[in-house]
């Protein structure tokens, strides 16, 4: 009984705690807990030391050496880096990641919430026209892909032939360097039933009292939406974007499929970063430049998140944090 | 005994807590175990039969030509009853074979051998990645390198070493469609650059804006019609790729940038829509839309007959006609290598020698026409099997003097080989899009394949 009561008062101490030390069969116990805590813990902890930590690490640390995959990397210091400035390709590749970027995180969550919102609408039928704008994004990105380079081949393609139905010169889309990053911009609205569910998820929780209040001050839709509905769903939103951002960032599959055995290409319009820092890895095998690129990836990804969570107390609401 | 905010563990009777203890604690390190074993890989292999040796091979086909590998292994095995194979795909989609195999050596388990078609050859070589084979090249096979054609050989020598050998041979040449021919009013195939470039222009034909039909376009296959302009090792004493100031390199960049006045864009969605991927018939010229094509035996032996019969008898092949005296053709195959650390090097090249022919001249000659190959042996064409094929197809002798020609050239392996060659066809790409001058493309190839 002593025991117990020595280790509740111990918890709920507070600062009190460094003060009164446990007796050494109580500390004992706590040790044994902690272990089988720690036991029960250790499959996630051994994926996260495994494949985070360690990997994490190693990159560092193989950023400064010149490591061909395999046996012994010689430490170059910062060669790598050095050498990523001069490297033309390496900035072809941060120019493109940029401007998909740039353009598709903007559009991409523009649509996805307009669709929400119109979504959201009590209309006749609201529930099917909710799926049939989920479906494609359940479609496997593979499988997407070649269909958008079927779909949008300028030679045999069923939107050129549409195009030219209205008298319109289809673009040559995917073959074309003008028109490259445009396609993949438009071939990432396909996938917008993902954020498209949230956002209808976020909307759904709005309470509707506020628009009845709003109605009463003779709030037209426009500053419903711009003073109800958008503060209301700001945290929804930095969760969307956040995600698309990630996925920008790190755009691969989609580019490599289409791509097939013309990576990067036509000419080098698609080089996109991840692709260029997986081609120099496995197909190079210059790991001590990947790990460069892909340690520079991290620390220019960490900072936008930093700027975006620092940033968001000034354009998210929290409704919990005002009451 | 109630559930406070401690947890019941605490407030059990102490035998029934140290059950709970023991049971927790056992509970938790199976699960830790478990993962391991997953995270590991750790498992019980079935015990190979002491007598046997097994050796695993990793290659990266799939439909017809998986089912020749799988004869040709049924055949080793019958030969050699000490030895079998496994045979494991491996997609080399997106370099990702590469990946796997680079993790197989850095955890010590990797396949006795690995089909490459030599790209990275030399960048494996040069960081110890695959061993070379020439501790095997005594007794019986002490006159294997020899054997094979001259270009099959230095395709896999690094550093005076042999590190791969090929299974099969690839030569290139000019096919030509002798219907398309006609309608434009020649006669016959073309003899010169010249003559190919004047053929081809009356072949083009856009309707409506769209590319309906092709004459000859290079594509971005700067490498592979090097040895045509006598372009393929343009290096320095040094030991540095130059191929800006080599005159060879000059004048077939400037060649491929004639073709810029074709539809790019067009072209390569023409392309696209005629492969396999689209449901196409695997390339224009089987589909019976492009005048000329640069391709090897495969094309005619295999494309055609499955892809669209209705060819057949409707091409001819002739040397693609460059600035060197014809025939040439650039040294590239379907190379094996043995990764470091394979558990089973002798018997691994024992099935290499074998599978490229070498005493086996009879089988081989039988299987390779059926994948539209050209052997890495001369011997293996005199076999019976490979002469009727040759007798039976006509067309296909043009594929074999290149071989031997003193003009063919297999591409000196080097640790940069594979950004060389990336570098080719991205400046090949861009010369072709007006995006960079033939000198500038060339400064780009030296760059990426000097840094």
């Amino acid at each position: 009984m002593t025991t117990e009561t020595t280790t509740i008062e111990t918890m709920f101490a507070g600062g009190r705690m460094a003060q009164r030390v446990p007796p050494r069969s109580s500390r004992a116990a706590d040790r044994r807990r902690a272990r089988v805590g720690l036991l029960f813990i250790s499959p996630w902890l051994i994926g996260f030391f495994a494949f985070f930590v360690y990997p994490f690490l190693a990159t560092l640390y193989y950023s400064f050496t010149n490591f061909g995959g395999v046996g012994a990397a010689k430490w170059v210091g910062l060669a790598n880096y050095e050498a990523l400035f001069r490297d033309p390709l390496f900035k072809t590749s941060v120019f493109n990641t940029f401007y998909y970027t740039a353009i598709e995180l903007p559009v991409a969550t523009a649509s996805a919430l307009g669709l929400a919102l119109l979504l959201n609408m009590n209309v006749k039928g609201r529930a099917i026209y909710r799926t049939i704008f989920y479906i494609p994004s359940i479609v496997p990105l593979v499988a997407s892909s070649l269909i958008f380079v079927w779909m949008f081949n300028p030679v045999s393609g069923i939107v050129n032939d549409l195009l030219s139905g209205l008298h319109i010169p289809g673009p040559e889309w995917f073959f074309s360097i003008t028109w490259s990053k445009p396609s993949f911009i438009l071939l990432g609205l396909w996938g917008l039933g993902q954020p498209m569910v949230i956002y209808l998820a976020g909307l759904q929780g709005v309470p509707k009292d506020m628009y009845e209040v709003a109605n009463l001050d003779g709030a037209g839709p426009w500053q419903r939406l711009r003073y109800v509905t958008l503060p209301m769903i700001s945290p929804v939103i930095l969760f969307n974007v956040i995600l698309q951002l990630v996925a920008c960032i790190s755009y691969f599959t989609q580019a490599q499929v289409i791509e097939g055995t013309d990576i990067g290409g036509p000419g080098t319009s698609t080089w996109f970063y991840v692709q260029y820092l997986y081609e120099q890895a496995f197909q190079f095998l210059k790991f001590g430049y990947s790990s460069a690129m892909a340690f520079l990836l991290f620390v220019v990804s960490a900072a936008i998140m930093v700027v975006l969570f620092k940033s968001s107390s000034r354009w998210i609401y929290y409704a919990s944090e005002q009451q | 005994m109630e559930q406070g905010e401690m947890g019941w563990a605490t407030r059990l009777p102490n035998p029934l807590r140290s059950l709970r203890r023991r049971r927790g604690t056992r509970l938790a390190s199976a699960i830790a175990a478990a993962t391991l074993v997953g995270v590991t890989g750790l498992s019980t292999a079935p015990p190979a039969s002491a007598s046997t040796v097994n050796i695993t091979w990793w290659t990266m086909w799939s439909g017809q030509t998986l089912q020749l590998l799988h004869q040709m292994i049924g055949q080793f095995e019958k030969t050699h009853p000490g030895i079998t194979v496994t045979e494991e795909n491996i997609p080399s989609v997106a370099t990702t074979s590469t990946a796997k195999l680079l993790s197989t050596i850095a955890a010590g388990d990797p396949p006795d051998i690995f089909t490459e078609w030599w790209p990275e050859i030399g960048s494996f070589a040069a960081n110890g990645d695959i061993v070379p084979m020439n501790q095997f090249l005594t007794g019986k096979y002490s006159g294997f390198e020899k054997w094979m054609w001259p270009i099959a050989a230095q395709g896999g020598t690094y550093n005076h070493k042999l590190y791969a050998v090929p299974m099969s041979m690839n030569s290139w040449a000019l096919y030509y469609n002798k219907a398309m021919l006609k309608a434009a009013g020649i006669k016959s195939p073309p003899k010169t650059l010249a003559q190919l470039d004047a053929d081809s222009a009356k072949e083009w034909i856009i309707k409506h804006g769209k590319l309906v039909q092709m004459g000859f376009y290079p594509g971005n296959y700067f490498l592979f019609f090097a040895p045509e302009f006598g372009a393929t090792n343009c290096i320095t004493s040094a030991g540095k790729y130059d191929y800006a100031t080599c005159k060879a390199a000059q004048t077939e960049m400037n060649w491929l940038a004639s073709f810029n006045k074709y539809p790019y864009g067009q072209i390569q969605a023409l392309i696209t829509a005629e492969g396999s991927v689209a449901g196409g018939q695997t390339d224009p010229f089987v589909a019976g839309k492009e005048g000329f094509v640069f391709s090897g035996p495969w094309e005619g032996a295999q494309n055609v007959p499955v892809a669209n019969p209705k060819m057949e008898g409707n091409f001819g092949v002739v040397p693609f006609p460059g600035t060197v005296p014809v025939p040439s053709t650039i040294g590239q195959g379907n190379y094996n290598i043995i990764p470091k650390g394979a558990a089973h090097p002798k018997q691994a090249f024992e099935f290499i020698s074998w599978l490229a022919g070498y005493g086996n001249q009879n089988f081989t000659a039988s299987i390779d026409p059926k994948g539209g190959w050209v052997p890495a042996g001369p011997s293996v064409t005199k076999a019976p099997a490979y002469q009727a094929w040759l007798k039976a197809n006509p067309w296909l002798h043009g594929f074999l003097p290149e071989m031997s020609s003193p003009y063919s050239a297999a591409p000196e392996l080097t640790p940069t080989q594979s950004q060389l060659f990336n570098a080719m066809d991205t400046a090949a790409d861009n010369v072709l899009q007006k995006i960079m001058t033939p000198e500038q493309a060339l400064k780009y190839i030296d760059q990426q394949g000097n840094s």
